[in-house]
């Protein structure tokens, strides 16, 4: 027997082996079985694992999966009814599209603004102040808050009809209107709720400057470039992986919002659908109405949706995104 | 340059984070199975209400136990949001109720899935419903078998503001009145308010209070008595929500804003925050206690002021005590049952809490005991059933509601919202209204 230089056991054609031979031949297997991790117990720490990942994730998709294919009232058994449920939602459900129209609206909008705000002031934070730690914290507290179901009972509160921001308003003269109530601006609060919670984005964004190289823009003072032209020339390019990945990951976020919607509106998606954001019309579905095949489907096209929004991304990022390696 | 950021180390992390987080909330939301009763050994019961209700529930299984202490009961309580959510949750898991108070408007689709056990082998024996009227126990009744025992008798009605009428010199309207007392009165408000109260909140959209006795005093139905299509025309649906946008024209109903807001949550309706003194929604003061110190009466559901116009109130069930069918403890909810239909001081602890109680009996018990508000309540309720047991043209209550009814009435509350916003006309709401109802009757 030799062992090759990968490391790998040859076995040879050896002559008749003789007693000591075979023991000492075994005790080299048993080694070498250990020190490639040979044995059932790793797995048996891994179990857990195991267990989460095929019992809460890849069951519950392949069941959801075939329960997307049959009428299923969560009530009584499941009955195949093929592509109905697809054909449904695209053809005859309007409120499938009022779902889609206020769902991409608050994709498009509170990403790009709760980005921008993000990185505004992970700049303003990237500075050696006294005290500077408790700013950050300040700032990346709604976060945390973030899917609280109290902060949506707070904002409910602060739009309503005599709430806060009509009392703000009311200081400058100005008459405001019931905002959570008002089919044209019920959106907007949503999005403004989403906006002010930019603290984890802001975080990364955060880390991400720290890690920007101090000689180039010691380069740059010493050229007289401005503030501007810096941020814009510098910055901007060496943080665009950064970018990428808050843009990326904002953007399954924003698809997937339902507590603020589900709260702000009383579980209704009102007025008038306005804020029947995707993940609300698919609970509705699954759970109020007993449609859980139809809430199946929905959530497989969600599925598609945000794994096709995240290729077109990852595609466009090969134009824009500069690795350093 | 010293700048760190590759490609490969955030992506592995991240990706991964993605994909699992896209794939965690929205599919794996979405499985489950038919499942039968809770394993516990206590009976479990469920129901939903104010802190009142809840009290006097409490109080009155507390009686019970002292009386059976071989049943052990573990109650579950909470608001009416989520309620139906949570129950369909359990049953689809397999942790049912074994009773549950159930919603008059949706034990017909509960009893037709098979969730709810038939206990009219009961009656007569540990069941006594002794008083108990047909047409009441009809509420609980769906294809011929009894589901579940009423808790009272549930009329439509308005809640009034009688504090604030009295304070613009305004007189509280005979209860023989019509719709177009209603808009007189209605305008009359904003008028003598200097414009800050409107008269009645919007009920354009409100289904159960308003809009189908209107559909019965035209001789129609909500829906037609095998579930299968709506029993009205568009010619009734356009008439009422002309109706309802003179109103707002004329100031006797407030702006959509008000009414959106109020929808799902009583908290923010009209009377409530003060912006109106009449309202059609019976949860102001229905569900056991009132949620504004002014002093409230009541009156029905107006009268048609059409020629041919029938008596279009009726009497309904207020809600129901049930037992699921997967329960193997359907004998002892029955027993409970019977325990609230005609124990005496579970009469007495109930009160107004589930309804008007549902027999004479019953209702000489509290009368003594009861607040100004409740007797006015309970007078009016009297009145409503009284005036629709007599009236020779009055359409049998309706059958229970079918599956997706409940879509149907909010789709009716949002239509009459577009209408109001300005968003659609009358004509184009009507045949949206029209489809889509026939599209959800459908399946």
């Amino acid at each position: 027997m030799t062992v090759a230089k990968s490391g790998e056991v040859v076995e040879e054609q050896a002559a008749p082996a003789t007693p000591s031979d075979q023991r000492e031949r075994d005790r080299m297997r048993r080694r070498l079985a250990r020190r490639r991790g040979g044995g059932w117990w790793p797995y048996a720490f891994l179990a857990p694992w195991f267990i989460g990942l095929f019992g809460l994730t890849v069951y519950p998709m392949l069941a959801s999966l075939y329960l997307s294919f049959t009428d299923f009232d969560l009530l009584t058994p499941a009955r195949w009814v093929g592509v109905d449920n697809y054909d449904k939602m695209f053809t005859q459900d309007p409120v499938f599209w009022d779902s889609v129209h206020a769902t991409l609206l608050y994709v498009v909008v509170s990403v790009p603004l709760k980005l921008a705000l993000a990185l505004g002031v992970a700049m303003l934070l990237n500075r050696d102040l006294r005290g500077i730690g408790l700013y950050r914290a300040a700032f990346y507290l709604p976060s945390l808050l973030g899917g609280a179901v109290a902060i949506a009972i707070v904002w409910r509160q602060v739009f309503g009809g005599d709430g806060l921001f009509n009392d703000f308003l009311a200081w400058f003269g100005i008459e405001g209107q019931d905002w959570i109530s008002s089919p044209d601006t019920a959106i907007y609060t949503l999005i403004l709720l989403a906006v002010w919670q930019f603290g984890t984005p802001m975080v990364i964004f955060l880390a991400g400057l720290k890690q920007l190289p101090k000689d180039v823009y010691e380069a740059a003072a010493i050229d007289g470039v401005t503030p501007v032209t810096r941020f814009f020339r510098i910055t901007l390019p060496l943080l665009t992986p950064i970018v990428f990945f808050n843009v990326v990951l904002q953007i399954i976020d924003a698809f997937k919002t339902f507590t603020p919607a589900f709260v702000i509106s009383n579980g209704s998606g009102g007025p008038l659908n306005s804020t029947m954001l995707y993940s609300l019309y698919l609970y509705k579905k699954g759970f109020t109405d007993l449609q859980m095949g139809y809430a199946s489907a929905l959530a497989w096209v969600l599925f598609l949706v945000i794994a096709g929004f995240t290729a077109v991304n990852f595609i466009a990022s090969r134009y824009w995104v500069h690795y350093d390696d | 340059m010293g700048h760190q950021i590759s490609r490969r180390t955030l992506f592995r992390s991240a990706s991964g984070i993605a994909v699992a987080g896209a794939l965690g909330t929205s599919l794996s939301a979405c499985s489950g199975g038919t499942g039968a009763g809770s394993t516990s050994s206590d009976l479990t019961m469920i129901w939903w209400g104010s802190d009142d209700r809840h009290a006097a529930y409490k109080k009155v299984l507390a009686a019970f136990q002292k009386k059976n202490p071989k049943i052990k009961i573990r109650p579950t309580y909470s608001g009416y949001d989520g309620y139906f959510d949570k129950f369909n949750t359990n049953i689809a898991g397999g942790s049912a109720p074994d009773l549950l108070q159930m919603d008059t408007a949706l034990v017909a689709q509960y009893a037709r899935k098979g969730v709810l056990a038939p206990i009219d082998s009961y009656v007569g024996k540990s069941l006594d419903l002794t008083g108990f009227s047909k047409t009441l126990l009809a509420a609980g009744t769906v294809d011929g078998k009894l589901y579940g025992v009423p808790s009272g008798i549930g009329v439509n009605q308005l809640t009034v503001n009688r504090t604030g009428l009295e304070k613009l010199g305004l007189e509280l309207p005979d209860r023989e009145w019509t719709w177009a007392d209603l808009k007189k009165i209605g305008t009359d408000v904003h008028k003598k308010s200097g414009g800050k109260i409107y008269g009645v909140d919007d009920g354009g959209g409100s289904t159960l209070q308003c809009f189908e006795v209107f559909a019965r005093e035209k001789g129609e139905t909500f829906f037609t008595e095998d579930g299968k299509k709506l029993g009205f025309t568009a010619d009734t649906l356009q008439e009422w929500w002309e109706y309802w946008a003179e109103m707002r024209k004329a100031n006797a109903s407030p702006p959509p804003a008000i009414t959106s807001a109020a929808h799902n949550d009583l908290t923010k309706n009209a009377v409530v925050i003060g912006k109106a003194l009449f309202t059609f929604d019976s949860g102001v003061y229905g569900a056991g206690g009132s949620i504004t110190d002014a002093q409230l009466d009541f009156l029905p559901t107006p009268q048609g002021d059409f020629s041919g116009a029938r008596e279009g109130n009726f009497v309904n069930g207020g809600v129901l005590l049930s037992a699921t069918k997967a329960s193997k403890k359907v004998a002892d909810s029955v027993k409970i049952m019977s325990y609230f239909a005609q124990d005496e001081t579970a009469i007495k602890d109930m009160q107004l809490l589930r309804g008007i109680p549902p027999t004479e009996k019953a209702r000489g018990l509290i009368a003594s005991g009861l607040t100004e508000t409740d007797k006015l309540n309970m007078a009016n309720a009297d009145y409503i059933a009284q005036r629709v047991g007599k009236a020779s043209d009055a359409l049998a209550a309706p059958a229970p509601p079918p599956q997706g009814a409940d879509q149907i009435w909010d789709l009716l509350f949002q239509s009459n919202l577009a209408v109001a916003f300005g968003k659609k006309s009358i004509k184009a709401q009507l045949g949206a209204f029209f489809d889509q109802s026939a599209g959800i009757l459908e399946g």
